[in-house]
């Protein structure tokens, strides 16, 4: 693989790239835009090289795991809910404040579980997504 | 009610939607601004967009119906509706947004290299659309003949009216500022009526909420297969929802199309508390209202039934304008999706063909919905989720997730899911609503399996197929943006 300098004007940073077809702005008329744009395709190309697309395939997966693992969690205490009610017994046909207890559970004790999943996939996915770019090495 | 309070009502939500739309027509020039607002909508403007959007007549009417008919089977739809964008955050969101198309169709056409797909994906989200719309115009008929005492069509009328005259206006910017007025309209409309009867209630010594088990109707419950069946429509069926996908296109990037999500989905949860503690009430107070079949108008006549003179007027004023905030803020959603789809596969994507295909998404459905009877808000609104889970769903995630996804098995499962819930929705519109078998009424259970597993087996067998591109592509669609870049 060969290193090629992506030429710009001052100020512009652009940096070198690993690329072998990345096509250096021309010279003369090479505006901040096409310096990013022929960055962007260089980083394409590091990418669709086989060594690029072990760390694309891994995160594809870590992402894909992560999905389903929380996905499952959630629908996991989803389907606890009603199995809690009709196995303990008295359970459903309590109250909590003068509002029966199996409404407070499915009417509004699902929400934080909801919020709780999304923001742990949240948190994950963005740090699953820095991992990468520190391997791809983008800044 | 006061027919004249309810007329004063809507007429206030139409032209702050009319004045909103017109104040973005001076910002939206080009058509890229009219498609997706040229991608510039701040996140927290964006959720309430999404939120306006999204909670339709089904939401803010039938869900408080549903839970006075049959009670606590009925709280898993605003748990489903509310954890199908779960879903949608965790297999969807940031990978349509890198994707970078404008529609659906846009999205399978780039994925599977394939005219044909792109065809077919238009024509399910084009139907898709329009069974969408339908039951929001049932829900602004209803409103009109509970409330004011006028011909149910004026209500279906009014709502088209007024969502092809901002569309045409104002395109998507324009629709992103009514669509985030109208989460929190639709939210105030429910949220101070409910706390005034709570008020009123509880100074009247009548705490007897517990009661709420008492089951107006004699209707049996759902069984096990149903309760399940409707989740798996509403968990699978949001991801493929056309007016909640192309959205997502105006987030800057996949992380923050993430975090609109996130914020969506803490909107929801707050939202579906209040037709939750409408119908709660509604069973113990009003019982009378679901044995006369007024069901759905539980939230529009509550605050009346309950509080009494001035008060009441005023209370049921603001929840009849929370109403037709949520007929006309999901119609025009989907009224914008899908003028998208026809207009770039149609009139070549240009502004006047976009006006033009606004026109025809609207009057379409205003036709189907003025030849059909409505049913149960939010049961037929399930319905469409159960045909979205079966055609749209399994595309979007095999396309996004599986590199093996071929043209023709997308094309295969999109049509199988299609015509065995298309079917099974017939089937049970042909029989009588009482004789309908529970596999019928709820079919998600079984055909969404089956078109997973038809666009796999067709997939395998045609491997062949399979995009020379598709390596480009999944490094797109999953890798994050690179920040020195910032796309316009």
């Amino acid at each position: 693989m060969t290193r090629v300098r992506v030429t710009a004007p001052r100020g512009m940073k652009a940096g070198s790239t690993t690329a072998g077809s990345a096509t250096p702005g021309n010279g003369t008329g090479g505006s901040a835009l096409t310096a990013a744009r022929s960055a962007a395709a260089s980083r394409e190309a590091a990418e669709e090289s086989d060594a690029g697309q072990v760390f694309v395939r891994s995160l594809i997966r870590s992402q894909l795991r992560l999905g389903v693992v929380v996905a499952a969690g959630f629908l996991l205490i989803l389907a606890a809910f009603p199995l809690m009610l009709g196995l303990v017994p008295g359970l459903a046909e309590s109250t909590i404040m003068g509002l029966p207890f199996d409404w407070v559970l499915l009417g509004a004790g699902i929400y934080p579980v909801v919020g709780l999943s999304a923001w742990l996939y949240l948190r994950t996915a963005a740090r699953n997504e820095s991992r990468y770019r520190d391997l791809v090495g983008d800044k | 009610m006061n027919p004249a309070v309810a007329i004063a009502a809507f007429a206030a939500v139409s032209l702050a939607t009319a004045g909103i739309g017109f104040y973005g027509l001076r910002i939206s020039r080009t058509t890229g601004d009219f498609y997706v607002a040229s991608r510039t909508v701040r996140p927290w403007w964006n959720a309430s967009a999404i939120g306006g959007e999204y909670l339709s007549a089904a939401s803010f009417l039938g869900v408080a119906g549903l839970i006075l008919l049959s009670g606590t089977d009925a709280l898993w739809f605003p748990v489903g509706y509310t954890a199908g964008y779960l879903m949608l955050l965790l297999f969807v969101a940031a990978p349509l947004r890198r994707s970078g198309a404008y529609t659906i169709p846009d999205f399978t056409e780039a994925r599977l290299d394939s005219r044909v797909v792109r065809s077919v994906t238009s024509v399910v989200v084009v139907i898709v659309g329009w069974l969408y719309i339908v039951p929001q115009l049932h829900g602004a008929a209803l409103a009109i003949r509970i409330t004011t005492g006028l011909p149910a069509w004026v209500g279906m009328v009014a709502v088209v009216v007024v969502v092809c005259v901002t569309v045409v206006a104002g395109g998507m910017r324009s629709i992103t500022f009514v669509q985030a007025f109208q989460y929190w309209l639709k939210l105030t409309a429910l949220a101070v009526p409910i706390l005034f009867i709570v008020f009123v209630l509880a100074d009247s010594g009548t705490a007897a909420v517990a009661e709420a088990s008492a089951n107006p109707t004699g209707a049996a419950p759902a069984g096990l297969y149903q309760n399940i069946s409707l989740l798996v429509a509403l968990l699978f069926g949001t991801l493929g929802l056309p007016h909640v996908l192309v959205r997502f296109y105006t987030n800057p990037d996949g992380q923050s199309a993430r975090r609109t999500t996130l914020i969506v989905l803490g909107l929801l949860s707050v939202f579906y508390l209040f037709p939750t503690a409408y119908g709660l009430i509604g069973r113990v107070f009003a019982p009378h209202l679901a044995q006369s079949g007024q069901a759905d108008a539980l939230v529009l006549l509550l605050p009346g039934e309950l509080i009494g003179g001035m008060a009441g007027d005023l209370l049921s004023a603001l929840v009849v304008a929370g109403a037709f905030a949520a007929f006309l803020s999901t119609t025009s959603g989907l009224v914008v999706s899908l003028a998208g789809v026809i207009s770039q596969d149609l009139f070549g994507g240009s502004v006047q063909g976009f006006r033009r295909a606004a026109v025809i998404s609207a009057v379409v459905p205003l036709g189907i919905a003025s030849m059909t009877g409505s049913l149960a808000l939010a049961g037929s609104v399930g319905m469409v989720f159960a045909f979205t889970a079966s055609t749209i769903c399994p595309v979007l995630l095999l396309g996004i997730w599986w590199r093996g996804l071929t043209d023709a098995g997308a094309i295969a499962g999109m049509v199988t899911g299609a015509v065995l819930c298309g079917g099974a929705m017939l089937a049970g519109a042909w029989l009588s609503p009482g004789g309908t078998p529970a596999w019928l009424a709820q079919p998600a259970a079984w055909t969404v399996p089956a078109a997973f597993a038809v666009m796999v087996l067709v997939s395998r067998a045609t491997r062949g197929r399979v995009p020379r591109t598709i390596t480009r592509l999944m490094t797109r669609l999953h890798t994050p943006e690179r920040p020195l870049v910032t796309e316009r």
